[in-house]
């Protein structure tokens, strides 16, 4: 497997834990709707502002939403980083066969021109 | 997708490849240890292992360690496979099971078929993986989080 491969799977353990919460889910779901500030992320969840910032300390570090603070307000926003980092996973199997195919080929050629 | 305390995830995939070679010297890169090591086991990595035992039944152990400079040099990862079927120059089926440090992270079923193609042949590859213990994993893909991909891309396309 690929160096990058490798980083993507320790990210991806940040990634799912922090999808892993219906909470912190709802909160992107309505961040994919468009920008947000804090307070009106935490009032249709019916939780304190305290606990919005806490999951989205977490979507933060997971690469998922990224947030902001303009004068007294903080806003939020998605952050496509964790996502791409969640498909890349997914195909990451795919990515490393490819590879190995690949030299699979190159040393049919190898073994063409010996023999 | 049911919603289990268990925290894995499915994902399955096909390759097709065109070799210029015939199917039974493709099939030979498979089942010949020299050549599979070469193609196969080499590459950016200190080989710890590799041993293959090409029969029904038989086993491959694969184990590799990251080199200096790797993000998580020193760790190691190891495959531990059985041949289940083989059919000469046609089908290879196997199951392997890829451990990082020891820790099991994907078990997976791997096909391998070989058909005649003109002069060379087609390589088929199917590979259905169980991808273990990424807490909370299949609650996530039951909420769906590939509609909210397809959200966030139409999300990202309106900003552009």
């Amino acid at each position: 497997m690929s160096d990058s491969s490798r980083d993507r799977l320790n990210n991806c353990d940040r990634l799912f834990h922090a999808l892993g919460d219906p909470t912190r889910r709802a909160i992107l779901d309505r961040l994919v709707t468009g920008p947000a500030s804090v307070s009106r992320l935490a009032e249709p969840l019916g939780i304190t502002i305290t606990a919005v910032a806490q999951h989205l300390q977490i979507l933060e570090e997971a690469g998922l939403a990224r947030t902001e603070k303009l004068g007294r307000v903080r806003t939020c926003r998605i952050e496509p980083t964790g996502f791409h980092a969640l498909e890349q996973w997914i195909r990451d199997h795919r990515i490393d066969w490819e590879r190995k195919l690949d030299r699979l080929g190159e040393f049919l050629a190898e073994d063409d021109a010996s023999g | 997708m049911t919603t289990t305390d268990s925290a894995i995830i499915h994902s399955t995939f096909t390759i097709e490849r065109t070799y210029p070679q015939p199917p039974e010297r493709v099939f030979a890169a498979f089942a010949q240890p020299a050549h599979k090591r070469r193609w196969y086991a080499e590459g950016d990595h200190e080989i710890q292992e590799f041993e293959m035992e090409f029969r029904v039944g038989g086993a491959e152990r694969f184990r590799y360690r990251f080199k200096e400079g790797h993000p998580i040099a020193g760790s190691e990862i190891a495959n531990a496979s059985i041949y289940h079927d083989i059919a000469t120059d046609k089908h290879i089926v196997m199951d392997s099971k890829m451990s990082l440090n020891g820790k099991p992270i994907v078990v997976m079923l791997l096909t391998l078929e070989f058909r005649p193609s003109g002069a060379g042949a087609d390589l088929i590859l199917t590979h259905q993986g169980a991808y273990i213990d990424w807490p909370q994993g299949p609650q996530m893909l039951d909420h769906g989080w590939k509609a909210l991909i397809d959200r966030l891309e139409k999300y990202l396309a309106s900003q552009a």
